[in-house]
C-alpha cells in the first residue's frame, strides 16, 4: 500500500530515508531526499559525476603515460637524426657514384680515340692496300691500343664495382625510413587516443578534413598540397591537378601556344 | 656558349654538367639558389640557364621573373628542370616567359630534346 504525499514521495520512500537516518547513513538519505525533490536532477548530477570522473581517469591516465613525452623529447629528435643520416648517405652514394662513372667517361673517350688511329691503316691492311711505314705504323697504334685496352678496362672494372659498392645505401636508409615510419605511426596512435581521451572521434576529425569548404566531400588531403611548391608528387593517381610526365608537361605547354 | 645552372643540390647541379658537357656545353658555372645566381648573371656573360624551382632563398620562378624584368638579361633563354608538376605551376612558368619546362626525374634524351628545341627556336 502507498500513499502519495505530493506527488512522488511514496511510503516505501519515507521508510527508506526515516531508516537511513536512524541507521546513521546520511549521505544516502540525502541522496534520497534529492531524489524525491527532483528524480530528473538527481539523474543528471549522476551523469556528470560519471562523466566528470571518467575525465579525471582520462587525465590521470594521460598524464601517467610517459611514452608520449619520451616521444616528444627523444625518439622525435632521433628520427630527424636518422632522416638526415638518409640524406647524407644518399648524397655520398649519388657522389661515389658520379665520382666513378667521371671516371670512366674518360678511359672510355681515350680508347675511341686510339681506335680512331688504329682505323684508317687497317682498312688498308684489309683491302691488301697498305705500305710498309703504314703498316709500322699500324703496329705501334695497335701495340699502344692493346696495352691502353689492357690497362682501362682493369680501370673500369674497379670503378664499375665502385659504383656497385656505393648502391648498398639503399639496404642502410631502407631499414632507417622504416623505424621513422614506425615512429610515426605510433606518434599517429597517441595522438589519436589523445583526442579520444578528450571526446573528439575519429568521425568528428575526418569530417573536418574532408569538408572543403564547397559542401563537397573529398579524401582528406594532407597541408602540403595546399602549398604553390610542393616537391616530387608521389600520389599522382589520385590527383588531378598534377602532370603524370614530360609527355603531359609538353601537351600543356603547346596547349599555351608553346 | 656559358651556362649557369643552378640547383641547392650539389649531386643534380654535377648530374646536370654532366650531361650538357656530353652535350658539348664546357663553359659551366654554377649557382645554389637563385638570390646567388642572380648577382653572377649580371656580372657575367651568360648565354643560357637551367634552374630548379624549389630551393630554399630565391626560387626559380623568381629567379626567372627577375630575369626577365633585367633589361639586360631578358634576353636570356631559361630551362626549369625541377620536381614541381602542379598544372598550375607549369601555366605560370610559361606566363612568366620559361623557354622550356623538363619534369623530373628525366632522361639525357629529354634534356638534348629541349635544348634542341630551345636553340632552333633562338636561330
Amino acid at each position: 500500500m502507498t500513499i502519495a504525499m505530493g506527488n512522488t514521495v511514496t511510503l516505501e520512500q519515507a521508510k527508506l530515508l526515516v531508516e537511513y537516518i536512524e541507521s546513521d547513513q546520511q549521505d544516502k538519505a540525502d541522496e534520497l531526499l534529492a531524489e524525491i525533490q527532483n528524480p530528473i536532477n538527481s539523474e543528471l548530477f549522476a551523469e556528470i559525476g560519471k562523466l566528470t570522473r571518467q575525465l579525471h581517469d582520462s587525465l590521470m591516465n594521460f598524464q601517467l603515460d610517459s611514452r608520449l613525452s619520451d616521444l616528444a623529447s627523444a625518439d622525435i629528435p632521433d628520427a630527424k637524426e636518422r632522416l638526415n643520416y638518409v640524406i647524407e648517405r644518399t648524397e655520398e652514394a649519388a657522389n661515389k657514384t658520379m665520382d666513378a662513372v667521371e671516371a670512366i667517361f674518360p678511359a672510355v673517350d681515350d680508347i675511341q680515340a686510339q681506335l680512331q688511329l688504329v682505323e684508317p691503316n687497317w682498312q688498308k691492311l684489309m683491302r691488301n692496300d697498305i705500305d710498309l711505314s703504314g703498316f709500322k705504323g699500324l703496329c705501334q697504334h695497335i701495340d699502344k691500343l692493346l696495352k691502353m685496352t689492357d690497362k682501362e678496362t682493369n680501370n673500369i672494372h674497379t670503378l664499375m664495382t665502385d659504383v656497385l659498392m656505393a648502391q648498398d645505401f639503399q639496404d642502410l636508409t631502407g631499414q632507417v625510413i622504416r623505424k621513422v615510419i614506425d615512429l610515426v605511426r605510433e606518434v599517429e596512435e597517441s595522438l589519436i587516443s589523445m583526442l579520444t581521451a578528450f571526446g573528439i572521434t575519429e568521425s568528428m576529425l575526418s569530417n573536418r578534413s574532408d569538408d572543403d569548404g564547397n559542401g563537397e566531400m573529398k579524401k582528406s588531403r594532407p597541408k602540403v598540397g595546399k602549398n604553390l611548391v610542393e616537391g616530387p608528387i608521389i600520389n599522382v593517381e589520385e590527383r588531378d591537378d598534377v602532370v603524370v610526365d614530360q609527355d603531359d608537361v609538353d601537351d600543356l605547354l603547346s596547349s599555351l601556344g608553346f | 656558349m656559358k651556362v649557369l645552372v643552378v640547383d641547392d643540390f650539389s649531386t643534380m647541379r654535377r648530374i646536370v654538367k654532366n650531361l650538357l658537357r656530353d652535350l658539348g656545353f664546357t663553359n659551366i658555372s654554377e649557382a645554389d639558389d637563385g638570390s646567388t645566381a642572380l648577382p653572377m648573371l649580371q656580372g657575367g656573360d651568360f648565354d643560357f640557364v637551367v634552374t630548379d624551382w624549389n630551393m630554399p632563398g630565391m626560387q626559380g620562378i623568381d629567379l626567372l621573373k627577375a630575369i626577365r624584368a633585367d633589361e639586360s638579361l631578358a634576353h636570356l633563354p631559361v630551362l626549369l628542370i625541377t620536381a614541381e608538376a602542379k598544372k598550375e605551376q607549369i601555366v605560370m612558368a610559361a606566363q612568366a616567359g620559361v623557354n622550356g619546362y623538363i619534369v623530373k626525374p628525366f632522361t639525357a634524351a629529354t634534356l638534348k630534346t629541349k635544348l634542341d628545341k630551345i636553340f632552333a627556336r633562338l636561330g
